[in-house]
């Protein structure tokens, strides 16, 4: 029995969908079979991130609407063995689909996959019960600004109000050098505000941008911090316990953080 | 945690911190479902009570609600020029 996790935000445009396609990618590497389920109905980018939008025929609302099987609906990433994709409607929006739909199409990946990730949209709406209504864990995709945080605060509400446990935090665009400076909140404040266990930090990186044009997830490029970054929280995820370098003021890696596996 | 530090030294705290400071702020507001307008009317009400005793500038008060764990504190700031004298109201 594989695991449902939600890769979700409360403002939108803090890396989700980065996020989603290269800890997919990486758990995939990592031997995992894993499905990546676009929930952004009406707005998907999940394919064209990792470079497979020109071979979604069929969608979860096809699945949903009996036009084809679930498994026939599964776009396999050939660079990688183990992983696929499962593509939201661009014609449709979020109110076309129902939590309980959703939840029995993740009940079904799960039997046959060992990771499902899905891939939300922001907000706090029917696109958010949709992505988390068939979830049994969560990460929570933040960037260390005031806005972002507030947002993560109250989706970390609503996904314990839903008993979606644990959850988890990934801080994504982070930057040694403001933080070192004093002009960007880091990982402990952050941590501190909210409450949850850190899975891990990405640094800020350009090549972020460049692997999206190419359709080229960071997590195939050798020597990416990015890349190696969700390298590690994919190893952290099947339960490896892998340190989170800590950043000093300088900016420096130097002390180690431990970071303990989750319980079970 | 840096902040003690540095209030030490007398420098001016870094935008960091004051991030840290009004997010704790913020958010303990909408864990506990705070109206806004509730510390609005508040202020406008502590105001009108203050005036009667005190003689002060109405726009250097300042009422904040600050989190302490799971509960919060309120803390009201009016720095007064004199105290009115109250015997001659009776
Ligand atoms: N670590 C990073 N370094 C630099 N740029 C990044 C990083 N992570 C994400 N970005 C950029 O931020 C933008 C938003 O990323 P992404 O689409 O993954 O966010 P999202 O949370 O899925 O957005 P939405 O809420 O719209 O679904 C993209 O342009 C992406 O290239
Ligand atoms: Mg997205």
């Amino acid at each position: 029995m594989g695991k449902v996790i939600v890769v979700t935000s409360g403002k939108g445009g803090v890396g989700k969908t980065t996020s989603t396609a290269n800890l997919g990618t990486a758990l995939a590497l990592l031997g995992k079979t894993v499905v990546l389920v676009d929930a952004d109905v009406g707005l998907r980018n999940l394919d064209i991130v990792l470079g497979l939008e020109s071979r979604i025929v069929y969608t979860s609302m096809d699945v949903i609407d009996k036009q084809c099987e679930l498994s026939k609906a599964l776009v396999r990433d050939r660079r990688v063995d183990g992983l696929t994709l499962l593509a939201a409607s661009q014609k449709n929006n979020k109110d076309d689909i129902q939590p309980a739909q959703m939840k029995a199409i993740c009940d079904k990946l799960r039997s046959t996959h060992d990771f499902v990730l899905v891939d939300s949209p922001a907000g706090i709406e029917r696109g958010f019960s949709n992505a988390s209504a068939g979830a049994d864990e969560a990460i929570v995709v933040t960037t260390p600004d005031v806005s972002a945080i507030r947002d993560a605060d109250r989706i970390i509400g609503l996904l314990q109000h839903a008993r979606i446990e644990p959850i988890n935090l990934v801080l994504n665009r982070f930057s040694p050098e403001l933080v070192g400076n004093g002009s960007m909140i880091d990982q402990e404040d952050v941590i501190d505000i909210l409450n949850i266990d850190l899975l891990g930090i990405v640094p800020e990186d350009t090549g972020v941008i460049t692997s999206t044009n190419r359709g080229i997830p960071l997590v195939y490029e050798e020597g990416s911090e990015g890349g190696q970054a969700y390298m590690r929280i994919a190893r952290r995820i099947t339960g490896q316990q892998i340190p989170i370098p800590a950043f000093d003021q300088k900016g420096l890696f130097t002390s180690i953080m431990n970071w303990f596996t989750r319980k079970g | 945690m840096s902040i003690s530090i540095r209030q030490l030294f007398g420098r001016k705290p870094k935008s960091s911190s004051i991030a840290k400071q009004r997010l704790k702020l913020v958010i303990t507001q909408d864990r506990f479902d705070v109206d806004d307008r509730v510390v609005t009317r508040l202020h406008h009400e502590l105001i009108e009570v203050l005036a009667k005793y005190f003689e002060f500038s109405m726009d250097s008060v300042q009422i904040s609600l600050k989190p302490e764990g799971n509960s919060y504190v309120l803390v009201a700031d009016f720095p007064y020029k004199k105290a009115h004298d109250v015997s001659m109201n009776r």
